[in-house]
């Protein structure tokens, strides 16, 4: 690992636990932290997350209990009792999640004995240890949802056959998150399935809390919620499936048939579905080839992004749009198994294309390795020029673009140049709002 | 899976002999054929010192600062007839945060599910006298130790800091921490010190595990780098180990002690310091002087 990471593209643990526990339904994050700790990560998602910030007593306004020495020294236990019981007077949730900040963590304060008595009492409290040195915003996710696993759902009695609980997708990290996990959501409603994705307008602490009836867990990630699936497996017995982020038809087709395998589904059914989908999709590419073609729509592509994105979108650009993906640099920082598992899937594009990739969390670095690889094909004789090139990665590549001359879209974290409501990429109907919004770039000025 | 480990953690204060008699334990007890692992929670990590035969093992905390992934081979070490050893580590004196070292090395365990892997009958920590900060109440929170023992012998301060123990395991008795198993005497020769420890044990509500004399055959042992158990089996203060192991591993009930006031343990000792002065200049009383 490098000594230090410029620009980094994540917060610590407790950023992404704050993030996450502000995304479950009617739930209350309460923070045991010093002051400083809500607001960055509050700013840093201000600056990142495609506008989304907060919602009701989140961001600014959630509760914390502003630990100062005074709690460093004598431990800050009854600050922190207080701040649950004064939570709950004024702060209407449905769960009290408490999240530990490093101060918490270091001078070892017992959240369980502190919540104990709460939940004694009928208090719907739960809690996270997700001091920010245990990693960045994804091991945060990582940590929440392996609470939730661990004190919020009960074992099940019995298992429901077609009902599956999605995740890996981290909210507000991703900034199409909820796009995102609808998307998939639509997808596998098709297929006849039950789907809980926590993070949803539509989803309720009551559904979260019957996960534990689920079939199959489904990990679209290949280092997000990885822990928690496992828990999940161990704890519930659920298994799980772990697919890339499907993002068009290409992954989607993939996607279907993983899960109608592994949750033993009538084949019949799931290529009907696959069919039907892909049907949708193409009449409505119909009416944008021609003008793809004549308008030498075609690019040449670098992906920057989370080891979600970058191999889902180069997948996309290579297998399904078209475009010839050139570099690929992973932004995370990833175990040698995960980079492994990434390498492997950019080794088998259905289109031929290889694509180089790189695996670094330093934005400058992502700019020259890109910029290398640009000059140095663009030096040798009968060279193919690169161009017109297209930048697919976070709102920090856009001085790459502009290096490249390049068109730019934000996908990745951070999104700070787009305001982002409903919209994600998954999925076939993903695939379609990805090329509407490549295309829109390249067509502004028309 | 399946099988309950009993989870044991033994306190008081430094230089006390706990390391001494947690590892007699241990061996004691792999003896009556249980499976034993010895985790020390101490940054000078050697606690295990005499069961490997005077060698110090690579710590969990040491080896995590080499390495981001901690395999259980690489902190889990053989010691005398199969106990396992483990040392939790710490930081050099004077730096870092030896608290959280604790509760990072005790976590980490916890996350590589060895225990069940390993079949262990019994966890046994042995931890750092004095209490100083959160991380070293770690083992007595709930989910880890279920009973705590107490090694003390009949000196004040000994007796002061089981007494500050004491106070500890009351506060996480409420949520589901581990609960007081008994007092260890340690050091017991002089018939008065019995008396000491025994009236200590009745005012907070508590017993005396077992009365270890102090003994040159211990000394002997650890020149040696080996337990009593191990160096000399047919020693009577073996004997009294063998016993003692025992009733640990036999403790099904333990209870939430009633530690004293710093007022009322000052009286107390105040009471004694009387008592001994009496038995000194020869004034006879019954029960003190042992009659």
């Amino acid at each position: 690992m490098a000594n230090l990471t410029e620009r980094p593209r994540h917060t610590c643990a407790l950023g992404g636990a704050i993030a996450t526990a502000s995304a479950l339904p009617g739930t209350i994050p309460v923070l045991h932290a010093p002051p400083g700790c809500a607001s960055n990560t509050t700013w840093t998602q201000a600056g990142g997350c495609g506008l989304q910030l907060g919602g009701y007593c989140g961001g600014l306004s959630m509760p914390g209990t502003n630990m100062q020495e005074r709690e460093v020294v004598f431990g800050g236990s009854e600050r922190l009792q207080e701040l649950i019981k004064n939570a709950q007077t004024v702060m209407e949730g449905d769960l009290y999640f408490v999240l530990t900040s490093c101060v918490a963590e270091v001078i070892g304060d017992d959240i369980g004995a502190i919540v104990k008595p709460f939940q004694d009492e009928g208090i719907p409290v739960i809690y996270a240890e997700t001091g920010g040195f245990k990693g960045n915003s994804y091991t945060g996710y990582d940590l929440t949802l392996q609470s939730l696993w661990e004190n919020f759902i009960p074992a099940a009695a019995e298992r429901v056959p077609e009902k599956v609980n999605l995740w890996g997708i981290p909210p507000f990290f991703d900034a199409f998150w909820r796009g995102n996990l609808e998307g998939l959501r639509q997808l596998l409603r098709r297929l006849g399935l039950t789907v809980n994705t926590f993070f949803t307008a539509e989803d309720t602490l009551a559904g979260i809390r019957e996960a534990g009836s689920a079939s199959l867990n489904i990990l679209v990630s290949d280092g997000y919620g990885t822990g928690a699936a496992e828990l999940s497996r161990q704890k519930h017995g659920i298994p799980y499936v772990v697919s890339p982020l499907p993002i068009g038809p290409a992954a989607s087709d993939e996607f279907l048939r993983s899960v109608g395998a592994a949750l033993g589904l009538d084949r019949q059914r799931v290529e009907t579905v696959i069919g039907e989908e892909n049907r949708r999709y193409y009449r409505y590419l119909d009416t944008f080839v021609d003008c793809y073609n004549d308008m030498d729509l075609q690019r040449y592509a670098a992906v920057a992004g989370d080891a979600n994105y970058a191999p889902a979108v180069t997948r996309f650009l290579a297998d399904d749009l078209g475009w010839l993906p050139e570099v690929v640099a992973v932004s995370d920082v990833l175990t040698e198994e995960q980079e492994r598992a990434i390498r492997q899937r950019l080794e088998k594009l259905s289109s031929g294309l290889r694509p180089k990739v790189y695996f670094t969390p330093d934005t400058s670095e992502i700019r020259r390795c890109v910029k290398e690889h640009w000059t140095t094909e663009a030096g040798a004789k009968y060279a193919n020029k690169l161009t017109p090139a297209f930048v697919v990665g976070s709102s920090l590549e856009r001085e790459l673009a502009k290096d490249l001359q390049a068109g730019h879209l934000s996908v990745s974290f951070p999104v700070s140049n787009r305001a982002i409501l409903d919209r994600g990429y998954t999925g076939y109907r993903g695939g379609l709002r990805l090329i509407e919004d490549l295309i829109g770039v390249i067509a502004v000025n028309r | 899976m399946g099988k309950t480990i009993k989870q044991i953690a033994i306190y008081g204060k430094g230089g006390i002999g706990k390391s001494t008699t947690t590892s007699n334990i241990s061996a004691a007890l792999s003896k009556l054929g249980y499976k034993v692992m010895q985790f020390g929670c101490d940054p000078k990590a050697d606690s295990t010192n005499t069961l490997r035969r005077g060698t110090y093992i690579p710590t969990v905390l040491d080896t995590l600062r080499e390495k981001n992934q901690v395999k259980p081979e690489d902190v889990i070490f053989k010691g005398f007839n199969g106990v396992y050893c483990v040392e939790a580590g710490g930081p050099a004196p004077g730096v870092g945060c030896a608290g959280r070292g604790i509760i990072t090395a005790v976590q980490l365990l916890k996350q590589l599910k060895v225990y069940d892997e390993l079949e262990l009958d019994v966890v046994i920590y042995d931890v750092l006298g004095d209490v100083v900060c959160g991380g070293f109440a770690v083992p007595i929170r709930e989910g880890i130790a279920q009973h705590v023992f107490t090694v003390s012998s009949a000196d004040f301060m000994a007796i002061y800091a089981a007494n500050n123990l004491f106070k500890g395991i009351k506060k996480y008795s409420n949520s589901g921490g581990a609960l007081l198993g008994g007092l260890i005497a340690n050091s017991i020769n002089a018939p008065y010190a019995k008396d000491i420890v025994d009236d200590f044990v009745e005012r907070t509500a508590t017993r005396v595990v077992e009365y270890i004399p102090r003994s040159v055959t211990v000394t002997q042992a650890e020149l040696q780098g080996k337990t009593t158990v191990e160096a000399a089996p047919d020693s009577e203060q073996a004997k009294i180990y063998a016993r003692l192991a025992q009733k640990v591993v036999d403790t099904t009930e333990s209870k939430t002690p009633s530690p004293l006031e710093i007022s009322q343990l000052r009286e107390w000792a105040a009471k004694w310091a009387d008592q001994l002065l009496a038995l000194e200049t020869g004034e006879v009383r019954g029960t003190a002087a042992g009659i």
